[in-house]
C-alpha cells in the first residue's frame, strides 16, 4: 500500500535506526565487559607482584595481611577468602620463597568498574535516543524541504488544462537536478500533448471552415435548379431530399464550427448581457413559430436582469434551451420559461428521453430519432456553461422535461 | 439597378449573378480585390455585395476605401466569418448590412431589395402588388382597403414572399428568414407549412386571389 514519502520513511527510519543502535549498544557492552575485564586483571596482578616484592624484602615488618588489599599465607595453610566478595575482585596465586610456597591473594574493588559500566551504558543510551529523535526530525524537515519543488510540479500538472490555452508554469532551477528534469520532461511532453491538441483543433475548425463554401454553392446551385424549366414532381422530390441533407450538413458544420471555436478560446469579449430582453424575444419567436404545435406558452421573466458575459454564446445558449423545449414537445404541449437574477428555468412537455439523461449534452447524443435535430444543440450549451461557470441541470419527471442554467 | 457583386469563389459569384440577372438587375462579378476597387472607382452602383476574404485583399479596406470617398453605394458584406465583431467591424466600416455565408439566394435577395427600398423610398415605403398593399413602416397590409390582421411571422412571411415574387423560395431560406435568433441557430423549416396555410386562409378571407403557390415540396412561390 502507498504511503505519503515522510511517513514511510519516518517508519522505516523507526524501524532500522533502533535496530542497528541496539546492536552498536551490544557491541560496545561486550567491548566494554572484556576490557574492564582485562584492566582488572592488569591492576590484581601489579598488585600481587608488590605485595610479594615487599615482603620477600622484610618478612618481619610486613604483615601477611591486609584486609580488603592482600593475604599470605603458606599454601598448606587453610586461608579463608574475604567474604565481601561482590564488591572485590580476587587473584590467587603460589609464589616460592626458601623452598617453601605461599599463596598469596590480593583483592581490589570492582565497584568502580561496575559503576564505571553503568554510567557509560546510560550515557550510551541518552546519545542514542537524542540521534535517532534528531535523525528523524533532520530527515522529516529536510525531506519537506527537498521534496517542496516536487509538490509545486505536482500542483501545477494538476491545475494544468489543456483547453485553457495556458502554458503549464514549472520553475525551470529548482535547485535540485533530479527535479529541474523531472520539469523539463514534463514540460517537453506537455508541450508535445499541447502541440497535437492544437493541431488537431485548428485542423477541425479549417475543415469546418473549408466545407462551408461547397456547401453553400452546393445550396445556391439547388435554388437555380429550383426555378429551372422543366422541374417535374419526381425531380422536384430529389432536389427536396438533397436540400435537406444539405441543410442538415450545413447546420451541422456550423455547430461543429461554434463548438471548435468556443474550444478554441475565440469568444473572449465579455460585456453587459440583458438576459430579459434577450428570453423575452426569443420566447416571442418561439412561440409564435411553434404555435399551431405547442399549444401554450407561460413565461415570468422580470426585467432588467443582467448577465455578465459573451454576448453572441448567451443568445446562443438562451436560443438552443428554447428550441429543445419547442421542438422535443407533442401536439398540445406547454412551456413554462422561469428567469430570476439566479437562474433560467425551462420546463416543457414530452415523451421521455430514450437513452441515458447523464449522456443528453454529448456531442451527436440525440434524445430520440429525428432529424430535424444535429445532436449538438446542447453539447453547444454545455460548453457555453462551462465556459462561463453555469452550473447545468437536467431532470425529468412525470412527463416534464426541466433544465435549469444556474448562474453562478 | 446596378449591382456589383465581389466574391472570390467563381462558383458561388456565378449563382448570385445569375440569381440577380433573371430579375432584370444588372449584375457584374469581380473575384480579387484589385478588379473589385477598379469597378468601383469607374462605376456608381446601386449595391454592392462584398466578400471580406478576397485574394489582393480585404473586402473591408474597399468598404474604407468607399466610405472615405463618400461614394454612396450600398454595401451589403457576405462573410464566411460569422463572428459577432466582424459584423461590428463591418457595419461600423459603413457596412448597411451584413449576412453570414452559406445564406439562401432568396435572402440575399430580399436583404439588397430591402436596401435599396430603404435607399430610395426615404422610409414610407410602400408595395402595391395587384390588390394587396403592404404599408412597410407601419406593418399593415391591406386587401383593396381592407386591412389584414396578420402576425408579425405571417407579416414577414408574406414581405419575403412578396419582395422574392415569381420565384420559387424553399422552406428553409424561409424558415431562416422568419427567424429572429443567432444566425446559426435556425429551427427547421417544419413549421413553415402551418404558417403558410395561416397566411393563405386569411388572405382568402379578404377575397384575395390565391397568389401563393406550392412548388412540389420544395417551398412557396408568390405569383403576380
Amino acid at each position: 500500500m502507498s504511503q505519503p514519502l515522510q511517513q514511510r520513511n519516518t517508519r522505516s527510519l523507526l524501524t532500522w535506526l533502533p535496530l542497528v543502535m541496539l546492536a552498536g549498544s551490544v557491541f560496545l557492552y561486550l567491548i566494554l565487559i572484556g576490557h574492564i575485564q582485562h584492566m582488572k586483571h592488569q591492576q590484581l596482578q601489579l598488585k600481587q607482584n608488590n605485595v610479594w616484592k615487599a615482603y620477600t624484602s622484610d618478612t618481619l615488618h610486613v604483615p601477611v595481611r591486609l584486609p580488603g588489599e592482600y593475604d599470605i599465607a603458606p599454601a598448606a595453610a587453610q586461608t579463608d577468602l574475604e567474604t565481601d566478595s561482590a564488591n572485590l575482585a580476587i587473584l590467587m596465586q603460589t609464589h616460592q620463597l626458601a623452598g617453601q610456597p605461599y599463596r598469596v591473594i590480593t583483592y581490589i574493588s570492582a565497584k568502580e568498574y561496575r559503576h564505571l559500566l553503568i554510567k557509560v551504558s546510560i550515557a550510551e543510551a541518552i546519545i542514542f535516543i537524542l540521534l535517532l529523535v534528531s535523525i528523524v526530525i533532520i530527515n522529516r524537515s529536510e525531506s519537506r524541504r527537498l521534496w517542496t519543488p516536487f509538490y509545486a510540479t505536482m500542483n501545477a500538472v494538476r491545475g494544468y488544462d489543456i483547453r485553457q490555452n495556458k502554458p503549464l508554469a514549472l520553475d525551470s532551477i529548482t535547485g535540485i537536478e533530479e527535479f529541474d528534469r523531472l520539469n523539463k520532461t514534463l514540460r517537453d511532453l506537455i508541450d508535445h500533448v499541447d502541440q497535437a491538441y492544437r493541431n488537431q483543433k485548428q485542423f477541425t475548425e479549417n475543415a469546418s471552415h473549408e466545407l462551408q463554401t461547397p456547401l453553400a454553392i452546393i445550396r445556391s446551385k439547388v435554388e437555380l435548379l429550383i426555378e429551372g424549366p422543366g422541374l417535374n414532381e419526381d425531380s422536384a422530390q430529389l432536389l427536396q431530399e438533397i436540400t435537406e441533407a444539405n441543410e442538415r450538413l450545413s447546420q451541422m458544420n456550423k455547430n461543429l464550427l461554434l463548438l471548435t471555436r468556443i474550444d478554441n478560446g475565440q469568444y473572449p469579449e465579455i460585456g453587459p448581457v440583458d438576459l430579459s430582453s434577450l428570453v423575452e424575444r426569443l420566447t416571442q419567436f418561439f412561440r409564435d413559430y411553434y404555435e399551431n404545435e405547442v399549444a401554450k406558452t407561460t413565461t415570468t421573466i422580470p426585467p432588467g436582469i443582467h448577465l455578465t458575459a459573451n454576448p453572441a454564446l448567451i443568445e446562443i445558449l438562451v436560443n438552443n434551451l428554447l428550441r429543445n423545449a419547442y421542438i422535443h414537445n407533442m401536439p398540445g404541449g406547454w412551456v413554462d420559461i422561469q428567469l430570476s437574477g439566479k437562474a433560467l428555468t425551462i420546463k416543457n412537455s414530452g415523451p421521455a428521453l430514450e437513452g441515458d439523461p447523464e449522456r443528453l449534452f454529448d456531442r451527436f447524443r440525440k434524445g430520440r430519432v429525428d432529424n430535424r435535430t444535429t445532436g449538438l444543440g446542447l453539447a453547444l450549451v454545455r460548453q457555453i456553461a462551462q465556459l462561463h461557470n453555469y452550473d447545468i441541470h437536467y431532470t425529468y419527471q412525470d412527463g416534464v422535461h426541466q433544465l435549469r442554467v444556474t448562474f453562478s | 439597378m446596378k449591382l456589383l457583386v465581389v466574391e472570390d469563389e467563381p462558383s458561388l459569384l456565378n449563382s448570385i449573378t445569375r440569381y440577380f440577372r433573371q430579375e432584370q438587375f444588372i449584375c457584374e462579378g469581380v473575384s480579387t480585390f484589385t478588379d473589385a476597387l477598379q469597378r468601383i472607382e469607374d462605376t456608381l452602383y446601386d449595391c454592392i455585395i462584398l466578400d471580406i476574404n478576397l485574394p489582393g485583399g480585404s473586402g473591408l479596406q474597399l468598404l474604407k476605401y468607399l466610405r472615405e470617398d463618400k461614394k454612396k453605394d450600398g454595401v451589403i458584406i457576405i462573410s464566411a466569418r460569422n463572428s459577432l465583431d466582424d459584423k461590428v467591424t463591418g457595419l461600423d466600416y459603413g457596412a448597411d448590412d451584413y449576412l453570414t455565408k452559406p445564406f439562401h439566394l432568396p435572402e440575399l435577395s430580399a436583404r439588397v431589395k430591402a436596401l435599396l427600398r430603404r435607399k430610395y423610398s426615404d422610409g414610407n415605403a410602400i408595395v402595391d402588388l395587384d390588390v394587396l398593399r403592404i404599408e412597410l413602416a407601419s406593418r399593415t397590409v391591406t386587401i383593396q382597403g381592407q386591412p389584414v390582421g396578420l402576425s408579425k411571422i405571417e407579416y414577414d412571411l408574406l414581405l419575403f414572399l412578396v419582395t422574392n415574387k415569381n420565384r420559387v423560395v424553399s422552406r428553409q431560406a424561409i424558415a431562416e428568414h422568419l427567424y429572429d435568433g443567432p444566425s446559426d441557430q435556425a429551427p427547421g423549416p417544419e413549421f413553415v407549412y402551418s404558417h403558410i396555410k395561416n397566411l393563405k386562409r386569411k388572405l382568402k378571407e379578404k377575397s384575395c386571389p390565391e397568389i401563393i403557390q406550392t412548388v412540389y415540396g420544395l417551398g412557396y412561390k408568390l405569383v403576380v
